[in-house]
């Protein structure tokens, strides 16, 4: 038997999940933090992604191309994107903390409206993606892009940093604390709007991280947010809300059958992770890792 | 004035949009008659949202389903009934357009049986996955719905192709339906779920079998968006699996947000808003994301209660303002 093909599928879905990964996480821990589901997250990941375009496309014309210079774009992009994740908590969704869920639901979908004219007044309807000019390795009689595997070290050495910081660092310890009780954060003279307003430029810079990372996989698009923000909500549904173990879990599962559910059924591999997502929510709605703390 | 006084702000405005209704097809060109077309079918759309959303206080955001479905079914049974030429007949026409409504709201019971058994963020997420199944369902089924390509040639019989027919009847099934919906909520069991909305748990401890009325809700919700979606195919001579989408639900929350869930007649209005606004910024960018973007954001921002809710306040300040009223759903989880 052939293995290669599923080789294949089963790294570009891992590489998937890894971005699915670092966009949940973010997403996961700003509504485990402060209730808000960020709707305009995934158009954050992808306004971050054409910023690393530019700089990197900048940088080839000034220093010559070169792979390397993704880094530099990726730390440039990172650093705006956190900037424009601060002050879009600081101005916008500060003032919503004690409204209705749907009214913060809205902000944050005309945010994707807005978003997504934005990166048509400044990028154009053009896709734009890079080529790091990576020669393919053989595995298995296949030919297998190695920046696969940067991509999933990458992730896993986020999800193992994001874990360090949330379990071993004091702020990541009153992030947590936050997660579960508000007031008692607040009642112990922690400064909660510094809190938030840190949480959420966390949560963006690690979307715009993935942007960033993924630029060579996959070309940036309009309309791609669309896509990818209801699957980042399916994953943070499967894994269960505030829980990092879970959303990383839970991107492995959607990466995955995404990838082999596009082997076997093309048109149909989104409508398998919805199934997946209806049986969660049906049968234990703060899912697979989530506690009904929240529910 | 006494209808004001019982009835707040949508009776006055609900008048005032009848006779404008009534009157656009005066105006030249077939162009307004179009635009007050989609209004009516759209504000239908948003009308059976807000059911949902201002009366029974949960938010869904897969509602465009039924809709999609409701258009799907009518544009099946009226690609089956009609001529080899394309024509269609009254009897056939009006067959294929009763078909909608009933299968949506078959389809919201189905999704409704699980959806109900959550609220707040989890029904939002619970609606939206199913949304998305059925509009991947839709899109990928190729051999029955013709998945991406739609259903095109939806010709209506030739009296009713004429635009100001068209316009005629669905002002009549609108308005039918909307009196229809005003005597639901305005019913006892429209009054049950002010008060799943305000205090489920209260609810419960009177003897309320709280489920059961939030699935009932969502039929009949389903029921009136497939009523407008069943019209939204034969207006627009296509259906498509993008009727379905997320984005699709998201035009029913924007409208009932702009004109004001808290008042009857609020996503009608907000309809009006909305679709006039982008019919004319249309005519003069491409950027009509950007701008409607701005104006959510604006409403959110500034004016919680939508347009009617403003006008209310204006005009009885004293009196808690119903859209005040409606939009503030209790917290209750712990």
């Amino acid at each position: 038997m052939d293995f290669g093909p599923y080789l294949l599928q089963l790294f570009s879905g891992l590489s998937r999940a890894m971005v699915l990964f670092l966009l949940s996480a973010g997403l996961s821990l700003i509504f485990g933090v402060m209730n808000i589901l960020n709707f305009a997250h995934a158009t954050l990941w992808l306004i971050a992604g054409y910023t690393s375009y530019s700089i990197f496309t900048y940088l080839g014309e000034q220093l010559g191309p070169s792979p390397w210079l993704l880094l530099p774009a990726i730390v440039g992009a990172t650093t705006l994107m956190m900037a424009v994740g601060y002050a879009i908590e600081r101005f916008l969704i500060r003032r919503m903390y004690d409204r209705e869920l749907p009214e913060q639901l809205l902000l944050t979908f005309a945010l994707v409206l807005i978003g997504g004219d934005v990166i048509k007044l400044i990028w154009g309807t053009e896709n734009r993606r890079i080529s790091l000019g990576i020669e393919p390795v053989e595995m298995l009689d296949t030919l297998m892009n190695p920046y696969h595997f940067i991509i999933i070290g990458t992730g896993i050495a986020v999800g193992v940093g994001l874990w360090l910081f949330l379990h071993r660092t004091r702020f990541g310890k009153i992030v947590r604390a936050a997660v579960y009780s508000r007031s008692m954060v607040s009642a112990l003279g922690i400064p909660i709007p510094t809190i938030y307003a840190a949480v959420f430029s966390l949560g963006v810079g690690l979307a715009a991280l993935a942007g960033g990372v993924f630029l060579p996989l996959l070309p940036m698009a309009l309309g791609v947010d669309h896509d990818i923000i209801v699957q980042c909500f399916a994953v943070v549904v499967i894994g269960g809300f505030g829980s990092m173990l879970g959303t990383f879990v839970a991107a492995l599962i959607v990466g995955v059958v995404y990838a082999f559910g596009i082997l076997f059924w093309p048109d149909g591999a989104l409508a398998m992770i919805f199934m997946i997502v209806v049986a969660v929510l049906i049968w234990r709605p703060w899912g697979l890792f989530g506690t009904e703390m929240r529910f | 004035m006494g209808l004001y006084r019982r009835y707040g702000i949508s009776a006055p405005a609900a008048a005032l949009l009848l006779v404008s209704f009534i009157l656009v097809p005066l105006a030249p060109g077939q162009f307004w008659t179009h635009v007050s077309t989609e209004i009516l079918i759209l504000g239908l759309f948003a009308m059976s949202f807000n059911l949902l959303y201002g009366y029974m206080g949960q938010i869904s955001f897969g509602h465009a389903a039924f809709f999609g479905v409701g258009a799907y079914a009518t544009a099946m049974l009226f690609t089956a009934l009609k001529a080899p030429d394309g024509s269609i007949g009254m009897l056939a026409f009006f067959a294929s357009l009763a078909v909608g409504p009933p299968v949506a709201a078959l389809a919201a019971l189905v999704v409704g049986v699980f959806c109900v058994r959550l609220t707040g963020i989890y029904f939002a997420m619970l609606t939206l996955a199913f949304g998305e199944l059925l509009y991947y369902i839709v899109f990928s089924w190729y051999s029955f719905t013709k998945g991406d390509d739609g259903i095109q040639g939806l010709l209506p019989p030739a009296l009713l192709q004429d635009p100001v027919n068209f316009y005629y009847l669905t002002l009549a099934i609108v308005v039918a339906a909307l009196a229809v919906m005003w005597r639901i909520t305005e019913s006892p069991f429209g009054y049950v779920l002010r008060t799943l909305r305000d205090n489920q748990r209260r609810a419960a401890f009177l003897g309320i079998n709280v489920r059961l009325h939030m699935l009932l809700a969502f039929v009949i919700a389903g029921f009136f968006a497939g009523l407008a979606g069943a019209l939204w195919g034969p207006f627009s001579r296509s259906v498509s699996p993008g009727l379905l989408g997320w984005a699709e639900s998201g035009i029913a929350v924007f409208m009932t947000l702009i004109g004001g869930a808290g008042a009857f007649i609020g996503p009608i209005v907000g309809s009006v808003i909305y679709t006039l606004l982008q019919a004319v910024v249309k005519m003069y960018t491409v950027y009509w994301p950007l701008t409607i973007g701005l104006v959510i954001l604006l409403i959110v921002l500034f004016a919680p209660g939508g347009v009617l809710g403003i006008l209310e306040r204006r005009l009885r300040p004293a009196a808690p303002a119903r859209a005040e009223r409606a939009i503030a759903v209790e917290e209750t989880r712990p």
